[in-house]
């Protein structure tokens, strides 16, 4: 199995007015290629830091931060931007675009990425069909449940074939029927089409659905243990 | 990002907030209307007066009067009211003539005011003793509508200029050609003033050549044979000798003017007729810019409406930003989405300003026409406004450069979010 994200001694400092603050403090771990993994901390354990550099949101203050072989710290704002086509985000708060229907909303990133419009309409179809929702591609986000639009973000972060996907608080605001399907679908899309997971959040339980867990606390990695 | 994906978009952010994007549109819309509206006119007022000069001057002739003229040749238009006393005489044509092998005939002009006594009609008119012949020749609309120009008048023939036999513009005529007419003609430099009058009859009746008849025919003007006027008038004092040349080459009519003012010691003045639409082409030029001027300030408040509206949409979208960021899209992208939505307004806005400044041109000027505005009605200058593709193609790429320029920098800070803080961002 390769690395897909390997983090050696991570550490990211903040200025909060005129003091430093260290948000990370060394953090190393790898991902390996279809793993499943959850970041699991609480609200200031630096779980949200994280992410942004797993996400390519960010650069690390000092450490080495590999995604998919690149080192995320050496690279310009383009080329940033080109290897978070590769990333596929799942917002907590899904952040949709409200204008744009669901199936267009599918089709934004790979419209980013260049793709004509007859494939990336064919691929949107068909990612909003995995996720259960094709008889409501026309709908606006607004015209969508809570469930419906986390699958429609879903469908979004698949739709350029990411080397994986990054979740961040997927059932947060969801209830819990919605939040159980959810999670089944993320489960599904790990073992039947192979799409590797990282997902952060503070809940344990859901913490426990991934096959290793992460602990963070204070800046730092507390425990990293297969479920 | 393909460029039809990004106008997309940006076209679909536009769509969003309808109002807001109309009245900023507006804004460039009044501005473009403002400069095409005042553009057209004074180009159109430009045209008909241009076009009312050509017809009364002639491209390749010089026009000497007695005065000193100042300054060097350059301009071409010197005139001075400073009466010096000198005087230029019938018999100076012969010595112009031979002054260069540019100058193709010479013509000595007697001016004076005299009056037009017939069974109908009595009217004050400016008199002209001319050579017909020579006169014809250095302009065309010297040639008759009704009758002919002898080339070999009688002392007693007298051609007449159009208002003079149709003074109401109407069709009547209330002199016709074989008509015959008393000429009267005051002099006041006799002790005591003497009255001359003779019967003329009339040869021909001038076609209308319009407004400015400057040195040539004029439709308030009556010509008699040189020797005639010579006779009558008492005098061998000319008011005008004009000069025609073999070409209307400026280097020629500045070589032609410096020999002619030489030649009576710069007590002269000699004026071109292509400097004389020259300068009036300078001088709408001026009044065109000064109009452009005031109308772009309008245009400069839109500008920085555009400015405002993009800034406050890039705060309301910040959060937007931050998602497409996350999702691969380059900051230059996000740039050319920005400007996308200012070329679309600003072009939307200049085609509807085009369209909304010719109506505007041509509605002033058919109430200016109309005589709807106490004093304007029935002016000599029919006016059409013009619309050059300079104007044209000018205002749109002004009206879509302003939008461009002012929504540069909300564009420029839109692209340089970072998306860790857009995301940030409520």
């Amino acid at each position: 199995m390769t690395a897909i994200i390997e983090a050696i001694n991570l550490r990211k400092t903040y200025m909060m007015g005129k003091v430093p603050v260290e948000a990370l403090c060394g953090v190393s771990f790898s991902v390996e290629a279809g793993d499943f993994i959850s970041i699991l901390g609480p609200s200031g354990s630096g779980k949200s830091t994280m992410l942004n550099l797993i996400g390519a949101l960010d650069k690390p203050t000092s450490g080495t931060m590999l995604i998919d072989g690149v080192n995320v710290g050496k690279l310009n704002d383009a080329r940033l931007s080109e290897l978070r086509l590769k990333i596929g985000f799942v917002f907590q708060s899904f952040n949709l675009i409200p204008r744009l229907s669901a199936k267009a909303n599918v089709e934004l990133p790979m419209s980013v990425a260049d793709m004509n419009k007859a494939r990336c309409s064919k691929r949107a179809i068909k990612l909003l069909e995995i996720v259960g929702l094709k008889e409501r591609m026309n709908h606006k986000p607004t015209e969508l449940s809570g469930g419906q639009q986390q699958r429609v973000a879903i469908a979004r972060a698949l739709a350029n074939n990411p080397r994986f996907l990054l979740l961040d608080e997927p059932t947060g605001n969801v209830d819990s029927k919605t939040a159980h399907e959810i999670m089944s679908l993320v489960h599904r899309l790990n073992k039947e089409n192979g799409v590797s997971i990282i997902m952060v959040t503070h809940d344990q339980e859901l913490a426990r659905t991934a096959r290793r867990t992460i602990k963070m606390f204070d800046g730092e990695i507390q425990s990293d243990m297969v479920n | 990002m393909k460029t039809f994906d990004i106008l997309g978009y940006s076209f679909s952010t536009i769509r969003l907030r309808k109002l807001r994007a109309a009245l900023t549109t507006l804004g460039i819309t009044i501005g473009i209307l403002a400069i095409v509206a005042m553009l057209t006119i004074t180009q159109g007022f430009q045209v008909a007066v241009t076009d009312e000069l050509n017809s009364g001057l002639s491209t390749n002739s010089l026009i000497v009067t007695p005065g000193s003229s100042q300054g060097g040749s350059e301009g071409g238009v010197t005139i001075s009211l400073d009466d010096s006393g000198f005087k230029l005489y019938l018999n100076d044509t012969s010595d112009i003539q031979n002054l260069s092998p540019d100058i193709d005939s010479v013509l000595a002009v007697i001016s004076k005011v005299g009056m037009v006594e017939s069974d109908y009609l009595n009217s004050s008119v400016h008199v002209y003793g001319v050579d017909y012949e020579t006169y014809a020749r250095i302009y065309s609309t010297f040639d008759a509508e009704s009758g002919t120009i002898p080339t070999n008048p009688k002392n007693d023939t007298i051609v007449i200029g159009s208002s003079v036999s149709d003074p109401d513009k109407n069709g009547t005529q209330f002199i016709v050609p074989g008509d015959s007419i008393n000429l009267v003609w005051l002099n006041v430099s006799a002790r005591p003033f003497e009255n001359k009058t003779y019967t003329a009859q009339v040869s021909g009746v001038l076609g209308a050549v319009g407004g400015f008849g400057f040195g040539g025919p004029s439709d308030s003007g009556v010509y008699i044979p040189l020797s005639t006027a010579e006779s009558f008038f008492g005098t061998d004092v000319c008011d005008m000798i004009i000069v025609k040349l073999t070409n209307s080459d400026e280097d020629t009519i500045a070589r032609v003017t410096d020999l002619i003012r030489d030649h009576f010691g710069n007590q002269v003045s000699v004026i071109s007729s292509t400097a004389i639409i020259s300068l009036l082409s300078t001088v709408f030029t001026t009044i065109q810019l000064f109009l452009f001027g005031i109308a772009a300030i309008s245009l400069l408040v839109a500008g920085i409406s555009i400015m405002n509206i993009m800034i406050v949409s890039l705060i309301e979208r910040t959060r937007e930003i931050g998602i497409l960021k996350a999702l691969g899209m380059k900051s230059r992208t996000v740039l050319m989405i920005f400007l996308g939505e200012s070329v679309i307004i600003g072009f939307i806005g200049a085609i509807l300003g085009i369209i909304g400044g010719w109506i505007t041109a041509k509605a002033v000027v058919w109430v200016l026409g109309s005589g709807l505005i106490i004093g304007t009605g029935g002016g000599g200058l029919a006016i059409t406004p013009v619309l050059t593709p300079i104007v044209l193609f000018g205002s749109l790429a002004f009206g879509v450069g302003i939008s461009v320029i002012f929504a540069l920098y909300p564009a420029w800070r839109a692209s340089k979010l970072k998306p860790v803080d857009a995301l940030r961002q409520d």
